[in-house]
């Protein structure tokens, strides 16, 4: 069967069931029911309340568990095996410390900034890239909807990304703006720090009106940075979430789930081949970035 | 012309909440694409030029590229976020 004969059948199969769907089920009007934000509703399995705050264990939670212990296990489990002449594992995280290392921070901050804040870089790299890509796993975690098997009630597949909620992302920024700002002031005392932020050569009268800005350029960039990691998980979620059938299921028309389906195939293949380790990488850069600029020794 | 777009919604129930609300999410996460699709083919046309230029620069361009990349697409997802935010806020 030559590759032309094999496209025509698919065509003609999407096509077709397109067309069968239409006829056999046509719309069935708007479906009040299905709400996508459900899909991001977090239930306490167990619920902690100290002093007012609400601290229940629930999904969000459980993926962070994961997250952690999954980094910490497998980075541990091959520092433990390392041979003189690596595998196929041991090379390829040889390669990912190279990245980190040599790219991420040694091409940012300084000597003895890199000596310092390496680890901190590549947990943050390797937490955030695992906590995307296990946001892509169906796991069971779904308590709102449970699914009867043999009599058990048990909850039902879902995926849902830790860090498609904005805290995670939002305190992994708070951290990084706090600790910069910190070493900038640590390198070079509070008001020169504070002038560094003002491109050298600017005249006089423009300075305090440069200040200004730059004041809410380094505010804004907690709001970005978390933004930024948040937006990209959620949006990706949000994408396979409708185009894998919620457009059909909300306004009723099951030939429209079918026709989007391969587009939520290739969103799915583009969100975990590429945004999940990407979304990890720029996290990383601009936090090398942001501590390499504020503890530089020269000015802008 | 505006003056013909009254008694159109005026039929069609009057201009209401749920109806303000979808075109705040539509322009924004639909306008914010404008500045990525801009953004993007900028950046890619530079990345081919200068590969073309000098071939030898490939990989150190490629992380830049990588990095732009990310950057100019985070710009419509905050579009998108202020839609969302117009829509259920």
């Amino acid at each position: 069967m030559s590759v032309k004969r094999l496209l025509l059948i698919g065509f003609g199969i999407y096509i077709g069931g397109a067309v069968l769907l239409l006829a056999l089920f046509g719309s069935e009007g708007e479906n009040e029911e299905f709400q996508p934000q459900e899909e991001f509703r977090l239930e306490p399995w167990i619920e902690i309340n100290i002093g007012g705050l609400d601290l229940s264990i629930n999904r969000a939670v459980f993926y962070l568990f994961l997250a952690c212990a999954l980094t910490c296990g497998v980075m541990v489990y091959i520092a433990r095996r390392m041979q003189q002449k690596p595998n196929k594992v041991q090379t390829a995280v040889e390669t990912l410390y190279n990245l980190t290392y040599n790219t991420i921070t040694r091409g940012n901050m300084s000597e003895q900034m890199s000596k310092k804040w390496f680890p901190f870089v590549a947990t943050l790299f390797f937490f955030i890239w695992i906590s995307n890509l296990i946001g892509y796993l169906p796991l069971p975690t779904n308590t709102h909807e449970k699914v009867n098997v043999f009599g058990v009630e048990l909850p039902s597949f879902a995926i849902y990304a830790a860090t498609a909620n904005l805290s995670i992302p939002l305190v992994l920024t708070l951290v990084v703006w706090f600790s910069y700002q910190v070493e900038g002031v640590r390198a070079k005392g509070f008001v020169p720090y504070v002038k560094s932020w003002i491109p050298s050569g600017t005249p006089k009268a423009m300075r305090p009106f440069l200040l200004i800005i730059e004041i809410i350029s380094q505010t804004v960039r907690i709001i970005s940075l978390s933004v930024r990691l948040f937006a990209n998980i959620l949006a990706g979620h949000l994408l396979i979430l409708f185009m894998g059938g919620g457009l059909g299921v909300i306004l009723g028309v099951a030939a429209l789930g079918w026709i989007t389906f391969p587009l939520a195939l290739v969103f799915f293949i583009f969100e975990v081949v590429l945004v999940a380790t990407l979304q990890a990488f720029i996290f990383a850069t601009l936090t090398s970035i942001y501590f390499g600029e504020a503890t530089s020794a020269e000015g802008h | 012309m505006l003056d013909l777009l009254a008694p159109i919604a005026q039929a069609g129930g009057g201009v209401t909440d749920d109806g303000l609300k979808a075109i705040a999410l539509g322009i924004g996460a639909g306008l914010g694409s404008i500045g990525a699709g801009v953004g993007l083919g900028l950046l890619f046309a530079s990345v081919i030029e200068s590969v073309t230029r000098q071939p030898e620069m490939r990989e150190e361009i490629t992380s830049i590229q990588w990095l732009g990349f990310a950057l100019i697409e985070a710009v419509a997802f905050y579009t998108f976020i202020f839609g969302l935010i117009a829509f259920f806020l």
